[in-house]
């Protein structure tokens, strides 16, 4: 399955399980260069259809797709904090605090591995595991699609969208999967200039392309239409700080460790969220997380995995000392860390010049009407439970 | 491999087959008639053992809103000490966002029972009862591996798990220590236990006993012979009028693999249990005990009174093909029908309603942090 480490071209980097990235040849990558981004994917086995995205539409606003109902698809990614949400890490579940930054809805449609650390596979699945998991939605399975059957709207969007009498579980991640699949960006001053308009970006844009593709080194995993080569690599992100103050925090941390499996011994001492390693059981993957694209981060904050930073101005400097944050703080697997990533020595305004080229990766803020959720309704009538009960 | 945000299912509390837990102890129900005599007797309850550290505990779980998914309820918030230990409701609240299609049991004396819940699902352990309360979506919605980690950021928790000698706080301990705790609810005092029962309470043992046939099923320590019975208690329609209801319902028939639980318009009471039509609409005789506090009665709540529930016996019971042919019109006058009344009040003993059954002290407000928390073990 898994090259050992040291018997590939390319060094640690390319060892993560399920990594998309290609065979590099002698040594050299050299990377796909960025490009206007293209329709989105859609799976053969989840066609768009008006009837799913509307109904997804509706679902992805609902909380009833969760176990108080409370807590749906929206709470936590909200349109109006670049549908995500904007501190270190993610609101949870009533009663619970996350342990990961909120991920941007927009443009999720374009990977093929969801989540920081690449663990779902689909947005369908995706959405499964956000609407059961403990810190996210903790809905479960029979009491989710008893609320759908007993809200008439969704029975007739259901029946017209995958013709099944009552609404199944199932086809409502399908539903929100199409509905995501139409919230894609590919009107960014970065897709306008890549497609021939060169007044869309900026002078100092421009320059800050040059860095971005050049003495910066980004395009090494910021690459292609999306800006990611979905890879994972450790970069030097710390961990998140509030894990030493914030009693919730450290439920949550312990948990999903528990949760996802970790041998003990790591689960007694690991005091960073290992990342791709829980998919891999590598120890070379500890640290790791997906290269994330950098459309529509200018709506994001905070960034990275851990939520650390909370401009990209942050992000630069980071990248400009190798790796490190301003105060100092680093990763705490430093063994996997990425040899790509080392002290730049960018000046001042080089720094801005990169600055403003990120920020041409984001088009308008993308921001919806809010739907109107349909009621419950009872499914019978008195008359109807009277009759039974003279029947019995 | 577990699935990125934790989902249930890898515990397989709930996945676990409930059918198969009850067939062992429920065997096949002894119908009275011939067996008239055999009945055992009513009488006191024998004392009950347990450990005051591990039951203490188990009163602070109990208690405990952080035991429920969202932090929102406890187990007394629907077994209310006030409320006799259930909700003077017909139908349980339910776990916020969903309503419930059953009435809360009292838990006075459940320590004493072999089967549990009205229909009877659960057979096996009062550990396996609280892990279904705890877990049921429609109750508290837990995920125990979050709860484990709540429990472990407390230092209260810490020091009492520990005195209990359940090392550090875990599932299983707390599985052990609720079950602990519920084995100091038991009635006390109680006038039929005394021996002070008034001349109508009197009266109405005999008729119990005898003309109102109320022994038949009502029997042993409990006043309860542990079986399932068709008594044609009538549905409860707000299950079915009520969406948040009737969602926690079509949840528990679709969980328990009922047929057309979409159309289903009864609770189909034991059916549940043995699959059997025959067993359609019959449920675990309760126990007769602390009546007192526990209004309204039956399954689903719908008699408001004693008064009521007597008057439903004394018609022959409610209107069911499948009725148990032991319910017959009783034709009791108004006095005797008030004495019956007595009696089952002389089976209520005191509240539990002081700090050796309630847990007075305040909650934290938040879970404080473990200091030097990167140079700590987890
Ligand atoms: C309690 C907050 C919360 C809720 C509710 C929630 N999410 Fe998320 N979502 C997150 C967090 C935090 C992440 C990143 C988690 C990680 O990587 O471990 C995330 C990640 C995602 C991603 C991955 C994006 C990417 O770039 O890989 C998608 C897609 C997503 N969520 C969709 C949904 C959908 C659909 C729902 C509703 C069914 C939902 N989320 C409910 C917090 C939430
Ligand atoms: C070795 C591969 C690699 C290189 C080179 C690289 N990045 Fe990244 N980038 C990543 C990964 C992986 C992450 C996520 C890391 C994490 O969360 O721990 C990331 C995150 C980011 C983010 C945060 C995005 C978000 O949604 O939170 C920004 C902005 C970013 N990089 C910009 C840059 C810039 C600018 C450069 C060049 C100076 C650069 N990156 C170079 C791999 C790389
Ligand atoms: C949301 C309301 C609710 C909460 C919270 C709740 N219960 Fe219950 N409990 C019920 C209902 C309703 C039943 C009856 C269920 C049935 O018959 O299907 C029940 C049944 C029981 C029974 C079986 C009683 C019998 O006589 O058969 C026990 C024991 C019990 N609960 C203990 C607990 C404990 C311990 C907790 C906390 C861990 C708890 N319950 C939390 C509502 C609740
Ligand atoms: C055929 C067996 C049987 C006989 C005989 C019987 N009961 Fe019951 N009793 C039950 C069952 C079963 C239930 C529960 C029915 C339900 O919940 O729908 C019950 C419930 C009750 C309740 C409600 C208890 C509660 O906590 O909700 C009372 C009170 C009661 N019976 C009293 C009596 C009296 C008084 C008599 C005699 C007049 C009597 N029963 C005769 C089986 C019987």
């Amino acid at each position: 399955m898994l090259s050992a480490p040291d018997d590939c071209c390319y060094g640690v980097d390319d060892h993560t399980t399920g990594s998309t990235a290609q065979t590099i040849k002698g040594g050299m990558r050299t990377p796909p260069p960025l490009a206007p981004l293209g329709p989105p994917p859609i799976p053969a086995d989840n066609p768009q259809s008006p009837a799913k995205i509307e109904w997804g539409r509706y679902l992805f606003f609902d909380p009833r797709l969760g176990g108080d109902a409370s807590t749906g698809c929206s709470t936590c990614h909200e349109p109006d904090q670049g549908w995500s949400w904007a501190e270190d890490i993610s609101r949870g579940y009533p009663g619970t605090v996350h342990w990961r930054s909120n991920q941007t809805i927009i443009n999720a449609a374009y990977y093929s591995k969801l989540f920081w650390a690449g663990s779902s596979t689909s947005l369908e699945a995706q959405a499964r595991a956000a609407s059961k998991g403990g810190v996210a939605g903790n809905g479960e399975t029979d009491i989710m699609e008893a609320r759908l059957a007993l809200i008439p709207r969704y029975v007739a969007l259901s029946r017209e969208a995958f013709g099944t009498e009552w609404p199944l579980l199932r086809d409502a991640y399908r539903a929100i999967a199409a509905f995501e699949r139409t919230l894609v960006q590919r009107d960014t001053p970065l897709d306008r200039y890549l497609l021939g308009d060169e007044t869309a970006l900026s002078e100092e844009q421009i320059r800050g392309k040059q860095l971005f593709e050049g003495k910066a080194g980004c395009i090494q995993c910021h690459n292609g239409p999306l800006a990611s080569d979905e890879n994972y690599y450790n970069i030097g992100v710390p961990g998140v700080k509030r894990w030493e103050s914030d009693g919730l925090a450290q439920i949550t941390f312990r948990f999903e460790l528990y949760a996802k499996g970790v041998p003990e011994e790591l689960y007694r001492t690991l005091k960073d969220d290992p990342g791709a390693y829980f998919r891999s059981r590598n120890r070379w993957d500890m640290g790791k997380f997906r290269t994330p694209s950098l459309r529509y981060t200018l709506y994001t904050a905070p960034y990275m995995h851990s939520g650390q930073f909370d401009t990209l101005e942050e992000v630069v400097d980071f990248y400009n000392a190798g790796g490190v944050a301003a105060d100092g703080r680093t990763t705490s697997f430093p063994e996997t860390k990425s040899p790509l990533i080392r002290p730049l020595g960018l000046t001042g305004q080089e720094r801005e010049d990169l600055v403003a080229f990120i920020e041409a990766f984001s088009g308008e803020e993308i921001l919806i009407e809010k739907p109107e959720l349909p009621p419950y309704a009872p499914l019978f009538t008195r008359a109807q439970l009277q009759a039974a009960q003279e029947a019995k | 491999m577990p699935n990125l945000t934790g989902g249930r299912e890898q515990m397989g509390p709930q996945a676990m087959c409930r059918r198969t837990l009850l067939a062992v102890v429920m065997g096949a129900g002894l119908t009275f008639g011939a067996q008239a005599a055999l009945v055992p007797e009513l009488g006191p309850l024998p004392p009950i053992q347990y450990d005051k550290a591990k039951a203490e505990l188990g009163k602070r779980l109990f208690f405990d809103k952080r035991l429920s998914g969202d932090a929102g309820i406890a187990c007394a918030t629907c077994h209310d000490p006030k409320q006799g230990w259930t909700q003077n409701q017909p139908l349980s609240d339910g776990y916020p966002g969903n309503g419930h299609f059953r009435n809360a049991p009292t838990l006075i004396n459940v320590a004493y029972k072999k089967v549990w819940n009205h229909d009877g699902r659960i057979g096996t352990s009062l550990d396996d009862m609280v892990r279904e309360m705890i877990t049921e979506d429609y109750i508290m919605n837990m995920d125990m591996r979050i709860m484990q980690e709540r429990l472990k950021q407390d230092p209260l928790y810490l020091e009492m798990f520990r005195d209990a000698g359940y090392g550090e706080p875990s599932n299983g301990g707390v599985r052990q220590a609720i079950p602990e705790f519920l084995k100091s609810l038991t009635s006390r005092n109680a006038p039929f236990d005394t021996g002070k029962m008034s001349t109508a309470a009197r009266k109405g043992l005999q008729l119990f006993k005898g003309k109102a046939g109320c022994i038949q099923c009502h029997n042993g320590p409990l006043a309860s012979d542990g079986k399932a019975h068709n008594t044609g208690v009538p549905e409860n329609f707000g299950i079915f009028l009520n969406p948040e209801n009737h969602q926690a319902f079509i949840a528990f028939a679709l969980f328990q693999g009922i047929e057309n639980y979409m159309n289903l318009k009864r609770d189909p009471g034991y059916y549940n249990v043995t699959l059997d039509q025959a067993d359609m609409g019959k449920f675990i005789t309760p126990s007769l005990r602390e009546l007192k506090y526990t209004a309204p009665y039956m399954h689903n709540g719908m008699l408001a009174t004693l008064e009521e529930v007597v008057a439903f016996y004394n018609a022959g019971g409610g209107k069911e093909s499948r009725k148990s042919p032991l319910l017959k019109p009783l034709g009791l006058s108004e006095d005797e029908q008030r004495n019956l009344v007595a009696f089952l009040l002389a089976l209520s003993g005191d509240p539990l309603t002081t700090a050796e059954h309630i847990w007075q002290q305040p909650f934290p407000a938040e879970y404080s942090a473990i200091e030097n928390w990167k140079d700590v073990r987890n």
